[in-house]
């Protein structure tokens, strides 16, 4: 114990601005990663309908694609069986200053007003509720309050389907099977009535859908919370290795005094697990608070790109406090191995200087060349592997291997920028002196070097990545939005929310004079093998002759089109036929309705605007199955010669009162392109984050080794150096130090770009993705990191200039 | 640079201590460390600074290569007191008139004992630097280790290689503390021929600071300094 905190408590107090850079980037990981696992569990852990804890415990649902039919309930009702089958319809209302909440259709025999959850009922005004439903605003009168956890509205089942204008349909059946019946026998009973069309699930299957919809997106998120973490086990790596070298001489003395090498072993694993936990703490903390601004960032996402997300309270429990804790601490012990194993190697009473040390690091930079060489083709084969279960582990698999490569290389690197700047025989002095003191303390200038450049690889394959997607989805938009005006119902979009447009609505933009055709679509969500997908109907030849569908290469667009209307074919989007395995010439079983119907995919075309799917059918496909599936948006094309703005008007004042939003192209382009970045805000965050980190370690890094070679620049005062002369050795060592991280970082964020687009992102969502490297962002970039490292590096330069030679050079 | 500050040309390279006392805070209790030290230190003469550890040594010799300021009185440079110049001059006087010799020879470990020559050389700005150096490492006999790094060297050869360093610039005034406290007696021989030798083929100011009688007996004044006062001259 008094080892412990004579050899190292004392020096990590005396260093206390180090050691608090080091902790803090610890911090800074765990907190990142406490955040993102907090917020997407509120932002996506609520999806248990309120509706379950409102009627009690529910033991069935009834389900069917577009929609139950009202009629089986009363077929239910006469069943032999002791179960209460209640009907539900579930929709989103907008309350002005509130923002959307759900609304319930429920059977209350004919009553026309509003029940309100007793939450909600504390944000609301007295009187009337106003509402938004399927783009029209509505007033209702309360009844009253109902008591059950959650903010939700609740109407009579009839006047919800008048409402959305689903006469005779239901979005569900709750069965409550009653006290002392046999829940096997009522749905064997069930089962036996509806058509086999029907999906019968237990209450939660549909939150369990959606966890499994929104898996591939809350992997891929924790993933990338981890960089930061990789950036800060680097850190730890090195201070490790800073308190090992500086205490060689004290180890040795310990040793011939009798300790034993477990001993020194575990004295700098319990170093670095004082730095891991004392991170974890601070970064728990951290993390709590920041999980808060995530949530929002993450709902919004899950919002455009998946389903309906409300975010629920953000709870840091203490299962997840202590994972927290002790991934801290794991990565702090496996990044302090290495250099705790070295000290337990130190001999009894070893005298061998420093220089010496590090000569001997300077010679293995050929094995570790090598080794990198090895896992640099290790990673090629893996990245090739097949998903495992619907994860792209071989893709990170990679990834990691190739940091590994990276870092390994990373001695190689410095030293061969020595040699360079050795040949550059005019140099000024500060340049040699900086070159050959990165060179001759390699261990750990390498070190830093390959955790700087993991941090810029990271932003810069990341960046990359994001760039490639957008250029690939505006490029998609520009063929993809080939109509002229585009008609939906008003109000707020969410990913896999179909809401009607009036019925009333086609008709009218038909006989709008000056449009050309209306491809009126009519989409709803779909649950297929355990998965939610969008099925789709259009006019087909309407968009055979003036859409851009782009198909897969060697699939003939006009050819396929043509097949479709009035047969039983379909054309699913890439994101579908990859997650399940579907190609051209497959038959896909689509329950519809009653039927399960029998789709023949004709082609499979690029979609990116959702990860979870679409299958199209001709619209009269879908109306065979479903005769009263109504017009979700539309698609209008003018005349050639039609004055665009004056249509579009003309179509506004007609449409006015239904509740229907108009759009010209480029509108919709727009808003698309803005989802787009809304949805990777998540991950500019926490980019900015492993950023940060590095920043703290090249700060970090720099201050080490001013402090350890404070000798030196003492002595060079005695020989003549001026302070400005010193600080500029540290700034040019700073900048070479900047300048080949930014080198090896862009290889490898290279690399990694090519990973998280052709591997990560295609196993996990399932698009293909143009590769379009974003050169002027990367280069602003680069040059800012590595305009920060300089500046990282005018403190430890001050430090440097203010060391007294005297006391410096009498320390020995 | 400041290289052109002008000095009293004649008596160029005299070390003049009058009444230097030197008091160090320690804590907020003033520790008095040299009393009222006057001495005077000729070009071409070697001056030894004799006492037991903690006598005052190596404060008096900081204070004589103007690493360290005097508390009372003045420490004089060729006529100048150190105490009265700005960083600048002082940055200039120590690239072209004082050379260092360490106790535990201070080489760069990251640099080969040439380029450890040429370091002074370089930081003044000195154009052929290389050359000079080389030749300064002749003079300590070690031109065929110029490629050698710190590490790869003996003792004495470090401690010569450092005494070419100081010498390099040719300075009027050479510095040394205890330069052989860490050499067997051979190597510390050597080297004290070295310092004798750069008072009288160059004419330097030669200050040392030593306990070894071998080192007292090569000197032309010995003074010896018990709890910062000078208590013998010879
Ligand atoms: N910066 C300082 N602060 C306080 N005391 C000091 C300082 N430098 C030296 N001393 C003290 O001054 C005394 C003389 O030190 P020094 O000149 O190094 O002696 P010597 O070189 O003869 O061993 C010692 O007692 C030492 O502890
Ligand atoms: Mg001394």
């Amino acid at each position: 114990m008094t080892l412990l905190y004579r050899l190292i408590l004392r020096p990590l107090w005396r260093d206390r601005l180090r050691t608090a850079l080091t902790i803090l980037s610890v911090a800074l990981g765990i907190a990142v990663i406490v955040a993102i696992d907090l917020a997407s569990d509120a932002a996506t852990g609520s999806f248990q309908s309120s509706m379950e804890t409102l009627t009690g415990k529910t033991d069935f649902q009834i389900l069917a694609n577009g929609g139950v039919d009202e009629r089986w309930i009363g077929r239910l009702d006469g069943l032999p069986v002791d179960a209460h089958f209640a009907p539900v319809m579930e929709t989103e209302a907008t309350i002005a200053g509130i923002g959307s909440v759900p609304l319930y259709g429920l059977d209350f025999l004919g009553d026309e007003r509003l029940l309100v959850s007793r939450a909600l009922v504390r944000r609301l005004a007295a009187g009337a509720v106003t509402a938004t439903v399927a783009g029209r605003r509505h007033t209702f009168t309360k009844r009253g309050t109902l008591d059950a956890p959650g903010e939700f509205l609740a109407i009579d089942i009839a006047a919800a389907q008048h409402l959305l204008e689903r006469y005779g349909k239901l979005d569900r059946i709750d069965v409550t099977v009653s006290p002392g019946e046999d829940a096997a026998r009522v749905e064997q009973a069930i089962r036996a009535t509806l058509p086999p069309s029907y999906l019968i699930e237990k209450p939660g299957a549909r939150n369990q859908e959606n966890q499994r919809m929104l898996r591939a997106f809350r992997w891929n998120l924790r993933v990338l919370s981890y960089i930061s973490l990789i950036v800060g086990a680097f850190l730890i790596y090195n201070t490790i290795s800073v308190s090992v070298l500086r205490r060689r001489g004290e180890i040795g003395v310990l040793r011939a005094l009798g300790a034993g090498r477990g001993a020194v072993l575990w004295l700098f694993l319990a170093e670095a697990l004082m730095l891991g936990i004392a991170g974890g703490l601070i970064g728990l903390a951290a993390g709590r608070l920041l999980a808060a601004g995530a949530v929002r960032l993450i709902a919004g996402t899950v919002n455009a790109l998946y389903t309906t997300s409300r975010p629920a309270p953000v709870a840091l429990t203490w299962s997840e406090a202590w994972l927290g804790l002790v991934t801290a601490a794991a990565v702090a012990l496996a990044s302090a191995f290495g250099p705790a194993r070295g000290a337990m190697e130190v001999a009894p009473a070893e005298a061998m200087s420093r220089g010496a040390h590090e000569h001997h690091a300077r010679l293995h930079w050929p094995r570790a060349l090598a080794f990198s060489a090895v896992l640099a083709a290790v990673a090629l084969a893996v990245s090739r592997a097949a998903p495992i279960g619907g994860y792209p582990i071989g893709g990170y698999a990679a990834a990691l291997l190739a940091v590994g490569v990276t870092a390994l290389a990373a001695p190689a690197a410095v030293v061969a920028a020595n040699r360079l700047t050795r040949s550059a025989v005019h140099m000024r002095l500060e340049g040699l002196l900086a070159a050959r003191s990165l060179a001759g303390s390699l261990g750990r200038t390498s070190v830093i070097v390959a955790a700087l450049a993991t941090a810029i690889a990271m932003m810069a394959s990341v960046a990359t990545m994001v760039a490639s997607f957008r250029e690939t989805v505006a490029l998609w938009l520009d063929v993809q939005l080939r109509a002229d005006l585009y008609v939906r119902p008003a109000g707020p979009q969410t990913a896999g929310e179909y809401p009607p447009l009036a019925p009333q609505v086609p008709a009218i933009l038909e006989s709008t004079p000056g449009v050309a055709a209306v491809d009126v679509f009519r989409a709803s969500e779909f649950h297929y093998r355990g998965e939610r997908a969008t099925l789709g109907a259009g006019n087909i030849e309407i968009v055979r002759r003036y859409g851009r569908l782009r198909f897969l290469p060697g699939e003939d667009r006009d050819a396929i089109l043509r097949s479709l209307p009035g047969r039983d074919r379909a054309i699913v989007s890439e994101p579908f036929a990859n997650k399940f395995g579907v190609r051209a010439g497959d038959v896909l079983t689509v329950p519809i309705g009653d039927r399960n119907v029998a789709l023949r995919v004709a082609g499979i075309y690029y979609e990116y605007s959702s990860s979870q799917g679409y299958v199209i059918v001709d619209q009269s496909t879908l109306l065979k199955y479903l005769p009263n599936q109504p017009a979700t948006n539309a698609a209008v094309y003018l005349a050639g010669g039609a004055n665009a703005d004056g249509v579009e008007h003309a179509i506004q004042l007609r449409l006015t009162g239904l509740g229907a939003s108009v759009a010209p192209n480029r509108e919709l382009r727009r808003n698309a392109l803005a989802i787009f970045d809304r949805t990777f805000a998540i991950t500019w965050a926490l980019e900015a984050v492993a950023i940060i980190v590095a920043m703290l370690g090249a700060a970090n890094a720099l201050l080490a080794l001013v402090l350890d070679r404070r000798r030196e620049f003492g002595l060079l005062r005695y020989l003549g150096a001026s302070a400005a002369q010193v600080r500029a050795m540290i700034l040019v060592e700073a900048a070479l130090l900047g300048s080949l991280a930014a080198l090896l970082g862009l290889a490898l964020g290279g690399a990694l770009s090519l990973l998280l687009i052709f591997v990560v992102n295609k196993q996990s969502f399932g698009w293909t993705i143009q590769f379009h490297p974003p050169g002027g962002l990367l280069a602003a970039a680069l040059l800012l990191v590595w305009c920060t490292t300089v500046l990282a590096a005018l403190y430890p330069a001050r430090v440097a200039t203010r060391l007294n030679p005297i006391e410096v050079i009498r320390e020995e | 640079m400041g290289d052109s500050v002008e000095w009293e040309e004649m008596a160029s390279s005299r070390v003049e201590f009058r009444g230097v006392s030197k008091t160090y805070r320690n804590g907020g209790q003033p520790v008095a460390v040299l009393h009222e030290v006057s001495l005077g230190a000729a070009p071409g003469t070697v001056t030894a600074i004799l006492g037991r550890s903690g006598s005052g040594k190596t404060t008096l010799l900081n204070l004589a290569g103007a690493m360290d300021f005097p508390t009372a009185g003045e420490v004089l440079i060729a006529g100048r007191a150190t105490s009265a110049l700005s960083a600048r001059e002082l940055t200039a006087l120590r690239r072209t008139r004082i050379g260092f010799v360490f106790q535990f020879f201070q080489l760069l470990p990251t640099l080969t004992a040439l380029e450890n020559v040429e370091l002074p050389l370089q930081l003044a700005h000195t154009p052929k630097s290389r050359e000079t150096a080389l030749d300064r490492l002749g003079w300590v006999g070690l031109e065929d280790k110029a490629g050698s790094f710190p590490y790869q060297l003996s003792g004495g050869q470090m401690q010569r290689v450092a005494i070419a360093r100081a010498l390099a610039h040719s300075p009027e005034l050479v510095i040394a503390d205890e330069p052989t406290g860490n050499l067997d007696d051979a190597s510390g021989a050597q080297v004290l021929a070295l310092l004798r030798a750069s008072a009288d083929r160059f004419g330097a100011t030669v200050l040392v600071a030593t306990h070894s009688a071998e080192a007292a007996a090569i000197a032309d004044v010995r003074v010896r300094l018990r709890d910062g006062r000078i208590v013998e001259r010879a």
